[in-house]
């Protein structure tokens, strides 16, 4: 899990140089994706929670690193958000849909697919929910004035 | 506001130029992947900042609605605009740099014409070279094929896959094809190369590889951003970002599909 965890924050680095992030902020957007996956993998494995339910809290800590980088550093909280969020994309569930497509396994199809939808659905809500704290508890979280 | 007016009277810039240079700052944002409430923000600022007081932005994923009463005495009357800004790659620095001189326009360092100046300098911003980001592609690649199980085999090949991918990216797909093709044969090329090495012997477990290599194609920017825009109550321009990331989903699925079927009709065996 910890060389996951590494590779989590490696690609996030890399992914945050392909949208052409500043370089001062790649240990930022590393440390967030790999704190998302970290927590993703830790619920999936101890707390036997499901995919869902994983990528939604870990998109919730994703979100409120983020947002807490942001006020620190005074920038657009998209440039940590985009790349942190990286890692917990389901990627995996949209090849797995495609293949079981093309090799006529339809239930497999199914299943995936769905799982894929479900995990964007958690991601989704993730944000919506996390982007409706005030901005001012973030400030006072990152030791400045409201 | 008033107070200022009279104050600043003598330097105050002309109102057409204050609409410019806030579209000019609303462009560059749009264009480089800033969500749309900030766009509005910052073009609201910056006409604020130097005194527009009658001004409307209207801002949708791909176009900048602008209009403005000139204050009078000043030549022209009404000021009205629009911008059409097609959907183009992000490129999060300059949005990182509009934001910063937003702020610093706030605080009151800069006179108009700086302002324009150093738009300017932010959009001839060069981002990263070329062979950094086929760099970063391949190293994004072989990372996310070990974080989804592959061995370290399977990360080598996703390393070169990845280099591929983005080198035909780069070199043709974001030049001469459109957003529907190039992703389709993007995806059929991973897999391409993927599947030319797995038979190679050289990796593994063939679907690691894929899923790895697939990664620097995922929407990552108009999935977020369409997410942000919605929760902010911007539909529009949420839903045809929503839109935009999903299709690139499909047409990397459709390429990773076709691929497959072409070389079992080729191979006439069972894959894998």
């Amino acid at each position: 899990m910890i060389t996951q965890t590494l590779l989590a924050a490696v690609g996030t680095a890399a992914f945050a140089l392909l949208f052409g992030v500043p370089r001062r902020y790649f240990p930022f957007c590393a440390v967030i994706g790999g704190a998302g996956w970290l927590l993703y993998a830790a619920l999936v494995q101890y707390a036997g929670a499901t995919p869902t339910e994983a990528t939604f809290f870990a998109t919730v800590l994703v979100i409120l690193l983020s947002r807490a980088c942001a006020v620190l550093e005074r920038c657009p909280v998209t440039v940590f958000l985009i790349c942190g969020i990286f890692p917990l994309v389901p990627g995996a569930g949209i090849y797995w849909t495609s293949y079981y497509l093309v090799t006529a396994q339809m239930r497999l199809a199914m299943s995936s697919g769905f799982a894929a939808m479900k995990a964007a659905i958690a991601i989704v809500l993730g944000i919506v929910f996390v982007f409706e704290i005030p901005n001012g508890f973030f400030r006072v979280l990152a030791g400045k004035r409201p | 506001m008033e107070q200022r007016m009279t104050q600043d009277a003598p330097s105050m810039p002309d109102d057409r130029e204050v609409l410019e240079t806030a579209m000019e700052a609303g462009h560059i944002l749009l264009e480089n992947g800033a969500e749309i409430f900030r766009v509005e923000e910052t073009m609201e600022r910056i006409a604020a900042h130097f005194g527009v007081e009658r001004r409307e932005f209207f801002v949708l994923s791909n176009g900048i609605f602008t209009t403005g009463d000139c204050l009078p005495g000043q030549k022209g009357g009404q000021y009205a605009r629009v911008l059409h800004i097609p959907v183009r790659g992000a490129q999060l620095d300059r949005v990182v740099a509009v934001n910063q001189l937003s702020r610093e326009i706030e605080a009151g360092r800069y006179t108009l014409a700086q302002v324009r100046e150093r738009l300017e300098a932010i959009r001839q911003m060069p981002g990263e070279p070329p062979l950094m980001q086929v760099l970063a592609s391949g190293v994004g690649s072989a990372c996310f094929c070990g974080l989804f199980g592959g061995s370290a085999m399977d990360c080598a090949a996703a390393f070169v896959a990845g280099l591929l991918l983005y080198i035909f990216v780069l070199s043709v797909s974001a030049k001469h094809m459109t957003k529907i093709v190039g992703n389709i044969l993007g995806g059929a090329l991973v897999t391409l190369v993927c599947i030319i090495c797995y038979s190679l012997g050289f990796g593994e477990d063939i679907n690691h590889m894929i899923i790895g290599s697939i990664i620097p194609l995922v929407p990552g920017v108009p999935f977020t951003n369409g997410i942000r825009d919605i929760a902010d109550g911007d539909y529009i321009s949420g839903a045809v970002r929503l839109l935009d990331a999903m299709l690139v989903f499909l047409c990397v699925a459709i390429g990773v599909g076709v691929m497959f079927t072409v070389y079992r009709r080729l191979m006439g065996g069972v894959l894998l």
